[in-house]
């Protein structure tokens, strides 16, 4: 597009605005898929997961051919407990490891031989999306005190060789040559990083995110316990975890700093994606206990730095929207899975940006029809006095039909306009 | 028996386990220890429908019961299954995700229900051999991702064809269900939540 850098402005504006709960141009519509872009274009999910050439196709053909105010099309994040345990080492390389996987793909997957993930054209056929599951939990109930103590020491010599199989005995050859390896890839990065921000920005595409500040519960989780077993942790250890999650909240929310720096240097994107997981399963008491005051914390930390912390509550968060209310007003964007948004608008709408309104499984079994019907209502709700961004289920329309999303963009671009 | 209930209720682990083993070693007979065991899951069971319980909530109360029957289990001579119903269960295929489907079962079991767990990545072949095999009253499939509700549909064409659908309920789970994905897959009944699931199968067949 020739115009592209005056639309990526506009597109900053537009979500930027919207982010301050304040009117745009037009309703923004930004959505975070890894797999639908695939289909769309035809390529098989192994190639766009395992190729950084096919990824760089199919993701200059999906922005210039729907134009989406944001787009994120993340890939993995098999690497990031390395970064993390290099975080004390130092930082650079750190987030090089980390995000060599979450924006470079398969290959740390491949060389690292990870616990976490089945990936399409490895574990998984071809066109099967990425699944995350720990059979065995990489950390072990009594080591939440090894873990507060010494937190870089204890991930090096207990986690990495547990996590990674290739790293299992970090004095054999394998695990030097996969850490070499990962070494090249790592060297690779910048020069991938620009040639797809470079092709992807001629087609005017900005980010929904490109920076990423987990918080230490769901991390915690996601990457050393396993859901059941920090479950358990929460009534046998609390004090522990509560202690652990203390330890990694200023590591994380650097995560979140250094990322979002490189996010608005070459991007020009200022939102840093904050997922949150445990929420949907926490009763209130135990939200406000374990989760949000991490949570929080980064939030703060994120804001004062100058980033619009981009708040990815997954799953169901209804019980939990007066505790949401406690989080800075206009500073942050509540982005909603399955929770009610007339619910959440009532209680929160008139101090928060809200992101949804589209659930996946419209997009996969509805119609066109009822696709336009229902983004019409949706923008009646939600549309008037601003502060309000069409989006889906985080990573949830992998299966979605070509013509509902169609019509999906078309209703916002048409009747979005303020 | 109250402060046994009361205690699985609140999840008190260490509370249940010791009052399990003073009851045994007092000679109380095991089947009523089980039965107060049952009530109490069946009060986290409202607890949760109520909202006060979360899954977080119901994996510790789950983990408990296991506990608190593995003590018990030596001393139940009777023989296992009392008829109450028998429940194929398993994971879509090209879905690995267990919890939603292991925390369903563990309330299938506290209800007293018999239930055969096929575990993850099910194909539509195996669900059609395990209803064959077990002659259970309902079949519960669970996916935890968009992914897996074509997998789903597929089973449940594949049991039609099999001339089987009407002998069998079959109830789907998982975040991504909901009423137009029951519809589309031809399911009886869809929940997000494993404990709601085990309310609508009392429902079906006692």
């Amino acid at each position: 597009m020739d115009n592209s850098e005056e639309l990526i402005k506009a597109k900053i504006e537009r979500l930027d605005t919207a982010a301050a709960g304040k009117q745009p141009d037009r309703v923004p519509i930004a959505i975070a898929t890894t797999f639908f872009p695939a289909k769309y274009a035809g390529v098989s999910y192994s190639d766009v997961w395992n190729d950084n050439n096919k990824y760089i196709e199919v993701g200059t053909k999906f922005a210039r051919d729907f134009n989406w105010d944001g787009l994120s099309l993340h890939r993995s994040f098999e690497s990031v407990p390395l970064g993390l345990a290099l975080a004390g080492y130092d930082a650079d390389l750190a987030i090089g490891v980390a995000v060599s996987s979450v924006l470079g793909g398969g290959a740390s997957h491949d060389i690292l031989a990870d616990v976490y993930s089945s990936n399409p054209g490895r574990e998984l056929g071809d066109n099967v999306e990425s699944q995350w599951v720990i059979d065995t939990p990489v950390m072990n109930a009594d080591e939440y005190e090894d873990l507060i103590a010494k937190p870089f020491d204890f991930l090096m010599s207990k986690v990495i060789p547990r996590a990674y199989k290739n790293l299992s005995d970090l004095n054999s050859p394998t695990a030097v040559g996969a850490l070499l390896k990962m070494g090249q890839e790592v060297a690779k990065f910048p020069a991938f990083l620009m040639d797809f921000v470079g092709k992807m920005k001629q087609e005017a595409w900005l980010p929904w995110y490109y920076a990423l500040a987990p918080n230490p519960l769901d991390f915690i989780g996601a990457f050393f316990r396993d859901f059941d077993t920090l479950s358990l942790d929460l009534y046998r250890k609390p004090e522990e975890v509560k202690k652990a999650c203390e330890t990694l909240a200023p590591v994380l929310a650097a995560v979140g700093k250094l990322t979002g720096t490189i996010s608005r240097d070459v991007t020009g994107s200022r939102r840093v994606f904050c997922p949150i997981w445990y929420n949907t399963y926490l009763s209130p008491d135990k939200f406000r206990e374990f989760h949000f005051p991490h949570i929080k914390f980064i939030v703060n930390e994120l804001i004062e730095a100058g980033f619009t912390p981009l708040m990815s509550l997954q799953g169901r968060s209804d019980h939990l929207l007066e505790i949401l209310g406690e989080l800075p007003e206009r500073k942050v964007i509540l982005w909603f899975d399955k929770t009610d948004l007339s619910k959440a608008q009532e209680v929160l709408g008139d101090k928060y940006c809200l992101a949804g309104g589209v659930p996946s499984s419209l997009l996969i079994q509805g119609t066109p029809d009822q696709v336009t019907r229902h983004m019409e209502d949706t923008l009646n709700k939600f549309k008037p006095g601003g502060g309000f961004i069409v989006s889906t289920e985080f990573n949830g329309m992998g299966d979605a039909k070509v013509e509902n999303v169609k019509a999906m963009t078309e209703t916002v671009m048409r009747l979005g306009q303020y | 028996m109250e402060d046994l209930t009361n205690a699985v209720a609140n999840i008190e682990e260490e509370t249940v386990l010791n009052l399990v083993k003073q009851k045994l070693d007092a000679n109380v007979d095991p089947y009523e220890i089980l039965e107060a065991l049952r009530k109490g899951m069946a009060e986290v069971g409202n607890q949760s429908g109520e909202g006060n319980y979360f899954l977080t909530d119901l994996i510790m109360a789950g983990e408990i019961f296991s506990e608190a029957m593995e003590i018990l289990m030596p001393k139940l001579t009777k023989p296992g299954g009392e008829g109450k119903g028998k429940i194929v269960i398993g994971t879509v295929k090209g879905d690995i995700h267990n919890i939603g489907k292991d925390i369903a079962i563990t309330f299938m079991k506290a209800e007293g229900y018999d239930v055969v767990d096929l575990g993850v990545d099910v194909p539509a072949q195996k669900f059609i051999d395990a209803i064959n095999e077990n002659n259970p009253q309902v079949v519960g499939m669970s996916g935890l991702l968009t992914l897996s509700i074509e997998p789903m549909k597929e089973a449940i064409d594949a049991i039609k064809s099999a001339n089987l659908r009407d002998k069998v309920k079959v109830i789907i789970g998982g975040e991504r269900t909901d009423q137009s994905v029951c519809e589309h897959v031809g399911a009886d009944a869809w929940v997000n939540d494993a404990v709601e699931g085990v309310k609508i199968i009392k429902g079906w067949i006692g």
